[in-house]
């Protein structure tokens, strides 16, 4: 059984297929590259898989539960996690409490538990490696406004750590950095996958992808159109047709 | 000396209603609007239960539940809207309670609720009363900020979307907001019934909304200490001015704007930066 299992899913917006019939599986232990061109339906599907919308046909277990119509904040609770595209940081709180309030998010699952707890230097001390593990502990003191865009995509990528997801989604972590500095997080990235821990990376760096997955799934027009080692992908005029618009000779 | 011991009392009233609204407002983010029906609430229900014979320290804790049940089905009905619109339905429910209030003969109607019983040790005794309920919501609000529910509710000040990616189940800390912060203000609301000693439908309405909305933005939402001072400034205010009291819609109003257009974080936020200046030196 696959860690996650994304069955013949479709979704609809104001009458356009966003994701028809759409079918993936990530393993234990894997980096799954998630590729296409732009409305390709990437990060409907990442939604999708999180639970922010909820799929109109088809099913996404995870664990061997069924949690298509379960809430976000269960899947988290079950062991997903998401980096999003467009970063999130809680613009009130440093870099470090922004990864503490994830480390310490066991002592938030209900309110009566978030009320007896009080202590939160052994969060802040976890934060602390985590932010030096993304290479940004230097900073973990500054607020998310202080510092570049870079920084803020490694901070989320530590808050999502922060969590122990057994799957961590990454909803193109590389987009808008530079080459080197969309390189030295790719080189992260590939190092975040555990025996506990896959990560399901979205991204348009189709460089990036290739360089670091082993395995590559590619989406055109909300549909699914292989999925493949990475060497095949990248040869696959199918691939060359999706984005370049080339016609098979 | 009766004096000072009424204005103690207001002021001590003011601080508890006004720390109830920080708690939805400031703490977790939603806007309300409509706080004072939820004053009114723990007045009517604290001033028919005194006027029955219930002492009124005692007749405080059902004037709690009924504001802190209500504020459970408005904060029920509220989890689907947000920020402006969060805003409207409140200030919908604020309306919806005075007009209700206004048609039950049982609460006195348009005329209100006169003769309320003075409480033991008359006047002296009810500001001990409301300074006990002040400083323990302060405690509690001081308390609940440094726990990590005072952290989630930042998390859901700041943005609940990305506080759902925590696992945090929002719709869950915002009712226990919204039932802490409404059943806040019944309490509060009970220690004005007695303080006044006659309650109408108008004590409950628009303008008190906007006067403790006023006293939270004035003070920096948020903060516990700049919510207080706040609060204590601006409901010794109309004893002291008269024209305070005559203009309050537009003074405080006033107060809204000026403190949203330039000073935002309120006393709290100008006190911080300047201590920071100051450290900087």
């Amino acid at each position: 059984m696959s860690l996650l299992e994304v069955q013949n899913v479709s979704i609809r917006f104001g009458g356009v297929d966003a994701v028809r019939d759409v079918s993936l599986a990530v393993e234990e232990q894997q980096l799954l590259g998630f590729i296409g061109p732009n409305g390709a339906g990437k990060t409907t599907m990442m939604r999708i898989i999180m639970g922010m919308v909820r799929p109109q046909q088809g099913s996404v277990n995870f664990r061997g539960k069924d949690i298509t119509q379960w809430s976000v904040h269960h899947r988290v609770q079950l062991g997903l996690a998401l980096a999003q595209q467009i970063v999130k940081p809680l613009h009130s709180l440093t870099l470090l409490d922004n990864v503490a309030l994830a480390v310490g998010a066991r002592h938030m699952r209900n309110p009566l538990q978030a009320f007896l707890n009080i202590d939160r230097s052994e969060a802040r001390d976890q934060a602390r490696k985590l932010l030096d593990f993304v290479g940004i502990g230097n900073v973990s003191n500054a607020f998310p406004s202080e510092v570049p865009l870079g920084f803020i995509k490694r901070m989320e990528v530590a808050r999502a750590l922060a969590l122990e997801p057994g799957l961590l989604l990454l909803d193109e972590p590389l987009a808008g950095l530079n080459q080197t500095e969309a390189r030295d997080l790719a080189d992260l990235i590939a190092s975040l996958v555990t025996p506990l821990r896959s990560v399901l990376l979205i991204e348009h760096n189709i460089g990036e992808v290739a360089r670091i997955c082993a395995e590559i799934y590619v989406q055109e027009n909300g549909q699914r159109l292989m999925q493949d080692r990475a060497e095949r992908v990248m040869a696959s005029a199918a691939l060359r047709q999706a984005y370049l618009g080339e016609h098979k000779s | 000396m009766s004096y000072e011991i009424a204005v103690l009392t207001s002021m001590s009233i003011a601080i508890l209603f006004a720390l109830s609204l920080n708690l939805i407002t400031g703490f977790c983010g939603q806007v309300s609007l409509g706080h004072a029906a939820f004053y009114g609430i723990g007045a009517y229900v604290a001033a028919m239960l005194t006027k029955v014979g219930l002492a009124l320290p005692i007749a405080l804790i059902p004037a709690a539940v009924m504001a802190g049940v209500v504020g459970i089905l408005v904060g029920i009905a509220s989890l689907r809207v947000r920020h402006d619109f969060l805003a409207i339905t409140t200030m919908g429910v604020g309306f919806l309670f005075v007009g209700i209030v206004r048609k039950q003969d049982a609460l006195g109607g348009e005329i209100g609720i006169s003769g309320i019983p003075s409480v033991a040790f008359g006047r002296p005794g009810l500001l001990l009363l409301a300074l006990i309920c002040m400083v323990l919501f302060i405690l509690l609000s001081i308390y609940i900020r440094r726990s990590w529910l005072g952290f989630a509710f930042e998390s859901i000040s700041d943005d609940e979307d990305t506080a759902r990616t925590f696992g945090i189940d929002v719709s869950k800390f915002k009712l226990l907001a919204f039932v802490v912060g409404t059943a806040g203000a019944g309490i509060a609301g009970g220690l004005y019934a007695h303080h006044i000693r006659f309650i109408g439908p108008d004590s409950f309405g628009f303008v008190e909304s906007v006067t403790v909305l006023a006293m939270v933005i004035v003070g920096g939402i948020g903060s516990i200490a700049g919510v207080a001072v706040a609060a204590a400034a601006l409901s010794t205010l109309p004893l002291w001015l008269q024209f305070v009291d005559d203009y309050k819609l537009l003074i405080y109003g006033s107060l809204i704007f000026i403190t949203m257009r330039f000073a935002p974080t309120g006393i709290a936020g100008i006190v911080r930066t300047l201590w920071q200046k100051r450290q900087a030196k």
